[in-house]
């Protein structure tokens, strides 16, 4: 569950402010974030992951007050709780697509890498059909393979929140539908709560809510 | 100061053919003591005076005369190992420039005397035996014929046989006492011996005896003439020529001559008299033995 | 912690080539200067090691240095000869052995040492195969000389003229193969030994009345291997010393005037170095006494100050490395800012991405520590007896 309350947030030197009076989205919800270019809805998910903090108000995500925690926690909170799939995929290109989505368990003690885990990262590749090239490296997939990739590995912790930006941005259309499908298939499937930013009309429409920035300020 | 050495690096198998049996490396000093001798009279005093502490050898084989011995190298290998090289010195040994010896182990016997080197003057090449040409240049070798050179000899080895074993000095010192009064002896008999013969003229056939003609002041005048080989008529004439400036009615042999030769001779009033050398080990008795022998005759000569 | 060094770890293997540059670079930081250090104090160490294992050198007047290079290392400078009466001299005092040595000439590159038997007792010299010289024309091999040529006891080897047109009319002496010494890793294996006498041959010294009839096409006499079929081209007549014509050789003139190009005096004790130096030092001779281990301290002195220089160069050269290679770690986390930020975003704290920045640098620094560290031990192996044989 994520509930605002007054939120207000600018970024320094930049005359755009961002200002939430009032959101909540239900557990499991499904929601698309839609609006223009520079409406906020990359900030709103930074604000929404801890990765910014409002200047004012309150962000509650899954029972936590992120807004007010200190970095240590956001980012334990965040690695644990949250899993984050970006418009450019950024996956690691000297890394293989295996070790790519075991990447949250090397970079924070707040997860331990153990073979149940390693075995969830196989399963989970079998679920988006990558578990053939799991020894490749990144660099060799074609760009629908590498945002599975990146769908992977926001999933493997379990987050109870999965936050996508612009997840079919860089995709063509054949591929654009089965991200999304798997996108939310794959979110339900975890019991996770699914946030996701487009501005593509059409991905919008499947989710189960979507919000328009313009009607949120 | 430096220059570059091109090194190859090309490993050639080093296949060593045509290996000789051959006594690995010399080092004195490991074992019993050693002394290498290059003749008889020298093997004689060395055994005397070692007196069983040093082991002494004579690597020549077989009856040659030392004096024309051309050692190979396994002789000088042994010579190599041992811890004194004993040499007559005054010419005798002619080989010494032309083989590798540790030359501070190198005793000269006769480096005492060298003062009283005699020159061997009339020098003739000549052929005798298997050894070939040989000549009787320069200094007269025999010295141990002498029996106050063979004593002075001697002290040169006493000296450096305590030199290099000084435990054993003492015994060393009273076997070359007792060794010098048998030389003094010898040397007593053999003046009495040649008392008579003082101013005699005498021959010999080779030219060998010089140094104890020196002592005992004998007349002598000498051939080269070999045992057991007939001189050519024009050898027979200067012989002759000789007797007329020098009546010697007595020749000096090394061995007994050929009958044909002693045959000529008592033509000539010439009679052959006996007198050993002892360069090489003789067959029976040793040294004093055998100067024993030669005094002997010398004395049946007298007597006539 | 063991995260961030596998990513480290893939990171530096995944740019192999940009990895391989900075660990060659950390490896030359290194190992420039150890290296160095150690190849000057191995060296200096074998130097030093023959020159004190060396008493007294005699020699004539001139450079000591050339008097300590030549007698210990058998260069091919030989310096100007003494007449042998000088060794006899120096027996005489007492004071020391002496071991003359007669370096001029040479046999397949290799030099050929005149000298006599006490010099083998001397330098603990053993025969390894076949035995010691011991006819006028034999020789005794060093371990390296005999496996380099392929020569073995039984066989011959031909020195080499001094020049193709050799106005003294002296022929090349074909010396028979006694022996060959055990291996002292030292320049002894190198050299070609002979008695004096028979360097003396060499030098035209001596000679055998049989000695012209003797000589004879080296062709088809040499052993059959390239090496000595190359280096004898030349020849065309030399001299053999035979069990037939070896009573025949002897010398012309005073043996005392006979050339040796060094004596090595061994004196007994301190007592009687101190005397002899002395009387050397007042005497108004030709001939010189230096101590070889003050010469090659000498020597290392001036060798030390030029490391100085070195290592100053290689210092100033390691820090323009350095500071390359931190340009070149610089410029990569730069190129990777937005995926340290994605790191970031993933949940990574700033101290796990700085020790995963570290954690690259330690890898890379490990294998060009190792790297530098493998190079000088191999270079304090492998290295002295290859600078002996380039410079000595």
């Amino acid at each position: 569950m994520i509930r605002v309350q007054g939120l207000e947030f600018r970024y320094q030197r930049s005359d755009f402010v961002l200002r939430v009076a009032e959101l909540e989205i239900a557990d499991h919800e499904r929601v698309a974030i839609v609006g223009p270019s520079g409406s906020g809805k990359t900030t709103l998910l930074n604000l929404f992951a801890g990765i910014s903090t409002p200047d004012r108000g309150t962000v509650q995500t899954a029972a936590e007050r992120v807004s007010s925690m200190p970095d240590s926690a956001r980012r334990r909170f965040r690695v644990q709780q949250v899993g984050l799939v970006f418009q450019e995929f950024e996956l690691l290109d000297y890394l293989s697509v295996f070790d790519n989505i075991l990447l949250p368990y090397f970079l924070s003690s707040a997860l331990r890498l153990d073979d149940a885990v390693r075995t969830r990262a196989r399963s989970l590749a079998t679920d988006v059909e990558i578990a053939d090239k799991l020894a490749r490296n990144v660099a060799k997939l074609s760009q629908g393979e590498r945002q599975r990739v990146a769908l992977c590995r926001a999933l493997l912790p379990r987050p109870r929140l999965v936050l996508a930006d612009e997840p079919t941005g860089n995709l063509d259309p054949s591929n654009k539908h089965r991200v999304v499908d798997l996108l939310l298939e794959n979110a339900q499937a975890a019991g996770a709560t699914l946030v996701a930013v487009t501005h593509d009309a059409e991905v919008a429409e499947r989710f189960d809510r979507v919000l328009d920035m313009a009607a949120l300020q | 100061m430096s220059r570059i050495t091109v090194v190859s690096f090309v490993a050639i198998c080093a296949c060593a053919g045509g290996d000789e049996p051959r006594a690995s490396t010399p080092e004195a000093g490991d074992g019993a003591p050693r002394a290498v001798v290059t003749n008889y009279p020298l093997e004689y005093f060395a055994q005397r005076i070692g007196g069983g502490v040093v082991q002494v050898e004579f690597p020549m084989a077989g009856d040659g005369d030392p004096a024309f011995w051309q050692p190979n190298a396994d002789a000088i290998l042994r010579m190599q190992s041992a811890d004194v090289i004993l040499t007559n010195g005054a010419t005798y040994e002619k080989w010494i420039d032309q083989v590798s010896l540790p030359m501070r182990r190198v005793i000269n016997t006769s480096a005492s005397f060298t003062d009283r080197y005699l020159e061997v003057v009339g020098t003739v090449t000549h052929t005798h035996g298997p050894e070939g040409d040989h000549s009787h240049e320069g200094t007269a070798f025999t010295t141990w014929l002498d029996p106050g050179l063979a004593a002075l000899q001697a002290e040169t080895i006493a000296e450096a046989f305590s030199g290099r074993w000084p435990a054993n000095a003492s015994a060393f010192q009273d076997n070359l006492t007792a060794l010098r009064a048998d030389l003094e002896q010898l040397d007593q008999d053999l003046r009495s011996a040649l008392t008579a013969m003082r101013g005699v003229p005498l021959l010999a056939s080779h030219p060998v005896y010089q140094y104890l003609a020196s002592r005992y002041a004998l007349d002598l005048e000498s051939v080269t003439w070999e045992p057991e080989e007939m001189p050519s008529e024009r050898a027979w004439r200067a012989f002759r020529d000789l007797l007329a400036r020098h009546p010697a009615r007595w020749m000096i042999w090394e061995a007994e001559p050929m009958p044909g030769i002693r045959t000529r001779l008592r033509e000539l009033d010439v009679r052959p008299l006996m007198f050993a050398p002892l360069g090489n080990r003789p067959t029976d008795g040793d040294y004093i033995a055998g100067m024993n022998a030669n005094v002997h005759r010398l004395g049946a000569v007298a007597a006539q | 912690m063991q995260g961030s060094l596998y990513l480290a770890w893939r990171y530096v293997r995944h740019h192999w080539i940009k990895t391989t540059i900075l660990v060659g670079s950390i490896t030359l930081i290194i190992f420039l200067p150890l290296g160095v250090r150690v190849l000057i104090l191995q060296s200096a160490r074998h130097l030093t090691a023959r020159a004190e294992a060396t008493p007294l050198l005699v020699g004539m007047r001139g450079s000591p240095l050339e008097l300590a290079l030549n007698s210990l290392y058998f260069g091919t400078e030989s310096p100007e000869a003494l007449p042998y009466s000088d060794v006899d001299a120096l027996d005489s005092m007492g004071l020391a052995l002496p071991i003359p040595l007669y370096t001029r000439f040479r046999a397949q590159g290799y030099p050929i040492v005149g000298t006599s038997l006490d010099y083998f007792a001397f330098r603990d010299l053993a025969v390894s195969r076949g035995g010691m010289f011991a006819m006028l024309g034999e020789c005794v091999l060093g371990a390296r000389v005999a496996e380099q040529i392929g020569v073995g006891p039984g066989d011959a080897v031909i020195s080499s003229p001094e020049s193709v047109f050799d106005i003294a009319g002296v022929y090349p002496l074909k010396m028979r193969v006694a022996g060959v010494l055990a291996f002292s890793d030292s320049p002894d294996d190198d050299a070609i030994f002979v008695d004096l006498k028979t360097a003396w041959v060499i030098g035209g010294f001596g000679h055998g009345h049989q000695d012209l009839a003797e000589a004879s096409a080296a062709s088809g006499v040499l052993r059959r291997d390239s090496t000595s079929i190359t280096a004898n081209a030349a020849v065309v007549q030399y001299n053999e010393i035979t069990p037939d014509n070896i009573a025949s050789f002897h010398f012309h003139g005073d043996v005392g005037s006979f050339p040796v190009t060094a004596i090595i005096a061994v004196p007994p004790d301190q007592r009687s170095s101190t005397i002899l130096r002395g009387r050397f030092e007042e005497s108004s001779g030709v001939a010189q006494i230096v101590v070889p281990s003050d010469v090659m301290d000498e020597l290392l002195g001036t060798v030390l100050t030029v490391q100085t220089f070195v290592l100053a160069a290689v210092v100033v050269l390691g820090m323009g490395t350095l500071a390359t290679a931190g340009l070149v770690f610089g410029l990569s986390l730069r190129v990777r800012q937005r995926e340290l930020m994605t790191m970031t975003k993933i949940g990574a704290s700033p101290a796990s991405i700085r020790w995963l920045v570290v954690s690259e640098m330690v890898v890379v620094s490990a294998a060009g520590v190792a790297l530098a560290f493998l190079l000088t031990a191999l270079t304090a192996s492998f290295g002295p007896p290859v600078i002996r044989a380039v410079f000595l």
